[in-house]
């Protein structure tokens, strides 16, 4: 699992909402063009993106461990049982339009991958939560969003816990398939009964936490939202509604 | 006020935290028992089922973007579509009296495994070019190597899994609400209806 990482980069100091935009703009930008040169200029983008945060070192390996299965699969499915002209690579034939695609597929994965990646470790959790607060985002959209990480590895330890208790009585996990089958029953039932069961209680401890209060919360130490930050956010938007724009109007290849 | 647009309750809320999580971490029973599916509907299904399509909406879509989140892999983004779809679909089927017995939730499930691989496999073969999960493209590719055109080889493989995880999925929220204590399952009204 990746997450934050600390750091004084233009993309750690803006505010929380310029790097996400960024992120997003790629993305779009990413599924709009067709040809493999535009799809990989995104990427280059998406790896100056990196570098302003100057986190393309953390980003580049958790990128490629997530790219490159992909990029293997998509050679083997565009590149090798494409249709032809084939192109000779030693002893390999490779499909020329299949080659092509498998640039634009893999271009595209790999685009979003880094640009992502890299809102990912340069936005910090606690900014994020304060910025969605300031800007009058529900309670309950936040709390989804940053308690649910929290109790994801609680919800592990639980699954593990309910495995060892149920092999120890006798539940076997191996066998044939419609064993392994059977076997889901006796450890899925337990784990959603148990935290159905917790629902009551969480609930009210939220509502003595005002958590039902209507009303703006008030963010203690909202992030600053300079000029420029809105600037490069109205300027992501303008460019992908402009790309979609020249796309649908029949110019974008 | 329509129910579309009354406020989320705070027990609503951790309903649908609760079905996140599910989401997140059932994955990990299905490999320790080393089972092709992935099962991470189970949560939304679960929510439609107790609460209704909208938490079940809001708990699917929040799903796929922790989904990505904790993963990295931020190419799950664009099926955020299909656990919508799954949602409604799912709200629907409880609404019908779906998860009462095994012999209607499963082919119910069946149901909702067509209609999933039909919102994913356009996804999947449009913007990624058939590949995506591991083990579908690993099937899509087989199917492929077998000389059928790309566009089969992906619905196919869509389909075959889809139809296999949802069923299941389906099965399994009906065990479980059938196991829910009477205490527990009377503060569901959604159960009742």
């Amino acid at each position: 699992m990746i997450g934050y990482v600390p750091g004084r980069s233009p993309l750690h100091r803006a505010h929380p909402y310029t790097p996400l935009a960024v992120a997003a703009g790629l993305l779009f930008l990413a599924f709009a063009f067709r040809s493999p040169a535009a799809v990989w200029a995104v990427v280059v983008a998406a790896a100056v993106f990196a570098a302003a945060g100057g986190v393309l070192g953390a980003v580049l390996r958790p990128a490629a461990v997530l790219a490159l299965p992909t990029w293997a699969l998509l050679t083997v499915l565009h590149g090798l049982l494409g249709g032809p002209p084939h192109l000779a690579l030693g002893p390999l034939a490779l499909s020329a339009p299949g080659v092509e695609r498998a640039l634009v597929f893999g271009g595209r994965i790999t685009a979003i991958l880094l640009a992502f990646l890299t809102a990912l470790v340069t936005v910090a959790p606690p900014r994020l939560v304060e910025a969605m607060t300031a800007r009058g985002v529900p309670f309950g959209r936040i709390y989804l969003l940053v308690s649910t990480l929290t109790v994801v590895p609680r919800m592990r330890a639980r699954v593990r816990q309910i495995i060892d208790a149920q092999q120890c009585r006798g539940l076997r996990i191996g066998g044939s398939p419609l064993a392994r089958v059977r076997a889901l029953g006796p450890l899925v039932v337990p784990l959603v009964l148990s935290a159905l069961a917790e629902v009551d209680e969480q609930a009210l401890a939220l509502d003595v936490r005002g958590g039902s209060a209507a009303g703006r919360r008030t963010a203690l130490a909202p992030p600053a939202d300079h000029a420029a930050d809105r600037l490069v956010r109205w300027t992501v938007l303008v460019g992908v509604v402009a790309v979609y724009a020249w796309k649908f109007a029949g110019a974008g290849r | 006020m329509p129910p579309i647009l009354r406020p989320v309750t705070l027990r609503e809320l951790v309903v649908i935290r609760l079905g996140v999580a599910v989401n997140l971490v059932i994955g990990q029973v299905a490999a320790a028992l080393l089972l092709p599916v992935f099962l991470d509907t189970i949560g939304t299904v679960l929510v439609a089922a107790l609460v209704g399509p909208r938490a079940a909406i809001v708990a699917g879509l929040t799903s796929q973007v922790l989904n990505a989140v904790l993963s990295g892999n931020f190419t799950w983004l664009p099926f955020g579509l299909v656990q919508i779809v799954i949602a409604l679909y799912a709200a629907l089927a409880a609404r019908l009296g779906a998860f009462r017995r095994l012999s209607t939730a499963i082919p119910a499930g069946l149901g909702l495994g067509l209609v999933a691989a039909s919102a994913s496999a356009p996804i999947s073969y449009f913007l990624f070019g058939g590949v995506t999960a591991g083990g579908v493209t690993a099937v899509t590719t087989v199917i492929r190597a077998l000389g059928a055109p790309l566009p089969v080889a992906v619905a196919a493989a869509s389909y075959s899994t889809d139809l296999l995880d949802k069923s299941l999925v389906f099965a399994l929220v009906a065990v479980v609400l059938r196991s829910l204590p009477h205490q527990m399952a009377v503060r569901f009204p959604m159960l009742a209806r």
